[in-house]
């Protein structure tokens, strides 16, 4: 064999310039990812619209018909009452509207909330797993989980007499629960990572690593549990509200289904095909954005 | 190449590229090579440099999309697989040609027991009964050494070490007496003594059924031991094929010598620092203008940087380079 | 005086069965593991999966709590350090992992990566802090453009510079280098064996390199050891250990390496059966029901380690043979 090659002392890495694409950070690129996604766009316009009418309502400007009564029971849908009017002459357009915002609201609280105390304590029971900590955590959603859903709310709505926010809470307290059992698991995964066995090495206290290392490795995770979330409570909200136990003083798309279920036999179906509409296309529509965000974000779906 | 008889397997110009967010990655760039009956080739190269797509590519397994073959001919006893339909690719997968992967625990399905799915390679190609197929399995499990074989068909993979999953991957690839064995990085995951024993097997089988294998490995000292002939890869093309020794003994392309050189082997006197080859793989979506290895190469001249330099062929040897030897 | 000694370190793990999950019997991952490791000289570990040296690794380091025997730092005994103390002696004692893509953080940048161990110890200020990431990520090789890129924008041999600039950014006197080549590709790995040679030189580094590789652990270490199923069963400076080996196990362990070298094509050795089961271990020598030349005594009687050769040139076996 020949002579060795010369040697250089010591070897500065050329890392070559990256085509812009391979630069960016893990959220640019699933950013990018997801704005491919035809019915991802298609789908976040539509819960884009539905947002802005929230918005509108709550500022007054539109919807704000809709406890105003009139004469003019059960009217066909006109020019002025574009989708006819209820029992008590209530314009169902404006209800419809109003139902929206009341729809987001419930929503967005109760998914903000319950999917971060689902994803902190998700955190904390997978990292401390296999001691005291998980266990209590795992027991208190095991207990919580066992008790049905209508039951537990009707429980909250009695001890908490009038509180108009009953509802959420309830909510919050039922649906935390699925968020923490997936981000447990998750973490569980993580927690045995070299990067977080390298924190430990380094010295990092625990709590440091779970909200530094761990947490942000399942916001992917929490940002898809919240958009379920999201329509879990809408979906819930109706059926409260249709039993009697939802919003008081206000009006919901479950009220005015609960409204329709006795219209319905009468032959009057403005409430019904109304509500049901707004209803389903919110759902469907944020059902495709969150399987649209899911694939975006997953992180061993990161392309090159 | 000076042979007389036709070849087992020949790739002709052979181009596979990647749809990825970036663009058109061409993971393998226009190679050719043969293989001969009985014969044993190994390819080497690093990480990137196109090796397992090739071998993948000759089986068709690489997904299409993203991946597809974009050029070439892979000529497998007269028939070109590259044109084949999936179903026509289907009847030799496992029969006519076989392969073998990296990691044994999970190239077999860790809920099924090995016997059933030795059984069913064996039912779905051979058309056995479940009977004879149990006892054909019984008998492929003795090929490969595999003690008490009766009673490791029903054990589940989880239950055998690593070494004798992957002899069990080699009793399922030869059950059908195949013509040719992939055999990609098949002793990468394991451990050095059960490396020797998996790479005689390999050696044993291939002298008894007299198939051509393709065994794909960054290990010299595997390809030193068990290959006829040697090819080197890098960044998706050919850059050298000579035979095992001289390869070895006179390596033309200065990738090659590089990569004798850098490798740690055991030695009689301690060395202070290990040559290394300076830089690292240039990335397939920004290749440079010329040779590919040019930016790390000690000989590299200006024409090196213009204009690639094509694979050119003398006796046995082919290399790719302005400056060999 | 030994910068790091290990007096009959064991880590034992419980297994758990029968009806009530009792322990009945216990996984002796590393079974009573002795040697010492002097200032600036490498420890190469060897041996094969499931001998239990990544467990021997990280119970020096105190990731894993000892279950019985001592690791001694600089003559203190640190094996059941616990809380502050802890997390003080990590200023001294750091590791390089195996996995490249593993073991650096995704979300985080390199300079987040490398600053982490000065912030966690309230070393220097933010200035100084950022002063010496720079510092550390010329003396790895990497350029310091690349302070703020994404751990997915390197390739393996970067990456694992970027974990050796972690490891060093506390100026640790020993560090516990986990398989750190075994990952990369073959012309990377001699760049990072180079690099951690010149550190040893230029820093004055003692290092524990665990491999399964034979070749690499000869030319960076000083000593070796050749571990099987929890123990250590032959311990000799490097050159002398891949001329002389003694033990068995070593001898068809350096046979079994294919060397690149055609015309010379070795016998192997080729070695029976497998690893044995920790739930069934082997009563005497755990080696004997593969070991070619067992005697009758290998079977009941365990072998202790001993030096067979001098005070200058030791070589400790733990064989019946001798």
């Amino acid at each position: 064999m020949d002579r060795e090659p010369e040697i250089q002392n010591k070897e500065p890495d050329s890392a070559p310039v990256e085509p812009r694409a391979k630069r960016d950070s893990l959220w640019k690129k699933a950013f990018r990812k997801f704005f491919r996604d035809k019915f991802g766009i298609a789908s976040l316009v539509v819960v884009g619209i539905y947002f802005l009418i929230a918005v509108g309502v709550w500022l007054d400007v539109i919807g704000t018909n809709w406890s105003a009564t009139t004469d003019a029971s059960f009217a066909p849908p006109s020019s002025e009452h574009w989708f006819g009017t209820n029992i008590n002459g209530q314009d169902i357009r404006d209800r419809a509207l109003y139902g929206t915002r009341v729809a987001f609201e419930v929503g967005l609280v109760v998914a903000l909330l319950a999917t971060t105390i689902g994803g902190v304590l998700g955190c904390i029971a997978g990292y401390f797993n296999r001691t005291i900590i998980d266990e209590v955590i795992m027991w208190l959603y095991g207990c919580l989980d066992s008790i049905p859903f209508y039951l537990f709310v009707a429980a909250v709505a009695f001890v908490l007499q009038g509180n108009p926010y009953a509802m959420h809470i309830a909510m919050i307290c039922t649906f935390w629960s699925s968020t923490c059992r997936i981000v447990r698991g998750e973490v569980i995964k993580i927690r045995n990572l070299e990067y977080v066995e390298a924190a430990r090495a380094v010295g990092v206290k625990p709590l440091t690593i779970v909200f530094k290392h761990v947490f942000p490795n399942t916001l992917h995770i929490l940002l898809v549990q919240a958009t379920i979330t999201f329509v879990g409570a809408i979906k819930s909200e109706v059926i409260l509200s249709f039993l009697g136990l939802g919003v008081k003083n206000s009006v919901s798309w479950g009220i005015m289904l609960s409204e329709a279920s006795s219209e319905v036999s009468g032959g009057i179906f403005y409430n019904f095909y109304t509500a049901s509409i707004f209803l389903f296309i919110l759902v469907i529509a944020f059902n495709i954005f969150a399987d649209s965000l899911q694939d975006a974000l997953d992180p061993k779906k990161v392309s090159v | 190449m000076s042979e007389t008889t036709k070849p087992l397997l020949s790739v002709r110009e052979l181009a596979i590229e990647f749809k990825t967010e970036t663009g058109v990655a061409r993971a393998v760039d226009h190679i050719s090579f043969d293989l001969a009956e009985g014969e044993t080739v190994g390819i080497v190269g690093e990480s990137g440099c196109g090796k397992s797509v090739t071998a993948l590519s000759i089986l068709r397994l690489i997904p299409s999309p993203p991946g597809r073959i974009a050029h070439g001919q892979i000529l497998f006893e007269g028939n070109d697989l590259a044109s084949n339909s999936e179903r026509e690719m289907r009847k030799i997968r496992g029969n006519q040609i076989s392969m073998i992967f990296q990691e044994p625990m999970t190239a077999l399905n860790p809920v099924y027991t090995i016997g059933s799915q030795l059984t069913d390679v064996l039912r779905l190609h051979k058309k056995l009964k479940q009977k004879e197929a149990r006892e054909e399995a019984v008998h492929m499990l003795e090929t490969v050494d595999i003690e008490s074989p009766e009673k490791r068909l029903d054990e589940y993979p989880h239950q055998l070490s690593g070494g004798m999953r992957q002899r069990v991957m080699i009793a399922m690839a030869l059950s059908c007496n195949p013509r040719l064995l992939i055999a990609d990085e098949p002793t990468t995951a394991l451990d050095v003594t059960v490396q020797a024993q998996v790479m005689e097997e390999i050696n044993k089988l291939q002298k008894q059924f007299q198939m051509g294998v393709i065994l794909i490995t960054h290990d010299l000292g595997v390809i030193a031991e068990s290959c006829q002939k040697v090819i080197v890869m890098y960044c998706g093309k050919i850059v050298e094929i000579a035979p095992t020794n001289e390869l070895f003994r006179n390596p033309q392309h200065p990738y090659t010598k590089g990569l004798l050189h850098s490798i740690p082997r055991i030695r009689k006197e301690k060395i202070d620092r290990l040559p290394t080859i300076p830089g690292t793989v240039p990335d397939i979506q920004n290749l440079p203008k010329g040779c590919r290895f040019a930016d790390r190469c000690p000989k590299a001249s200006d024409q090196c940087h213009e204009q690639y330099p094509e694979l050119t062929h003398q006796d046995t040897r082919s290399v790719a380079c302005y400056h060999p030897g | 005086m030994p910068i790091v000694e290990l007096r009959d370190l064991k880590k034992y793990y419980p297994i758990k069965g029968g009806f009530f999950r009792r322990t009945i019997a216990q996984l002796k991952a590393v079974d009573g593991v002795s040697f010492s490791i002097e200032p600036s000289t490498t420890f190469g570990l060897v041996g094969e999966s499931g001998c239990g040296k990544s467990t021997l690794g990280r119970t020096v380091l105190g990731l894993h709590e000892a279950t019985d025997g001592q690791v001694l730092f600089d003559g203190k005994d640190i094996t059941h350090e616990k809380g502050a103390d802890w997390i003080s002696q990590r200023r001294q004692m750091q590791i390089i992992f195996q996995d490249p893509y593993g073991s650096l953080n995704p979300r985080f940048t390199v300079r987040e990566i490398i600053r982490e161990p000065l912030d966690t110890h309230n070393i220097g200020d933010a200035h100084s802090r950022n002063e010496r990431v720079h510092e550390l990520l010329s003396v790895v090789g990497l350029r310091p453009a690349v302070i703020d890129r994404y751990p997915h924008e390197f390739s393996g041999g970067q990456r694992q510079r970027v974990g050796i600039a972690r490891a060093l950014a506390l100026n640790p006197r020993f560090i516990v280098a986990d398989e750190p080549v075994s990952a990369l590709d073959v012309s990377v790995q001699s760049q990072v064996l180079n690099l951690i040679k010149d550190l040893q030189d230029q820093f004055g580094i003692a290092f524990l390199f665990i491999s399964h590789d034979l070749a690499v652990v000869q030319h960076i270490s000083h000593e070796v050891g050749v571990m099987y199923f929890g123990k250590l069963v032959e311990r000799a400076p490097s050159l002398e250990l891949y001329e002389n080996p003694k033990h068995p196990y070593t001898q068809s362990l350096i046979s079994a390496v294919p060397q690149p070298d055609p015309e010379n094509k070795s016998q192997h050795q080729i070695l029976e059966g497998d690893i044995p089961n920790h739930r069934n271990p082997p009563q005497g020598c755990p080696f004997h029901p593969r070991c070619p030349v067992a005697k009758p005594e290998c079977k009941t009687e365990k072998p202790i380690l001993k030096n067979l050769g001098t005070e200058e040139k030791p070589h400790h076996i733990a064989c019946h043979l001798y």
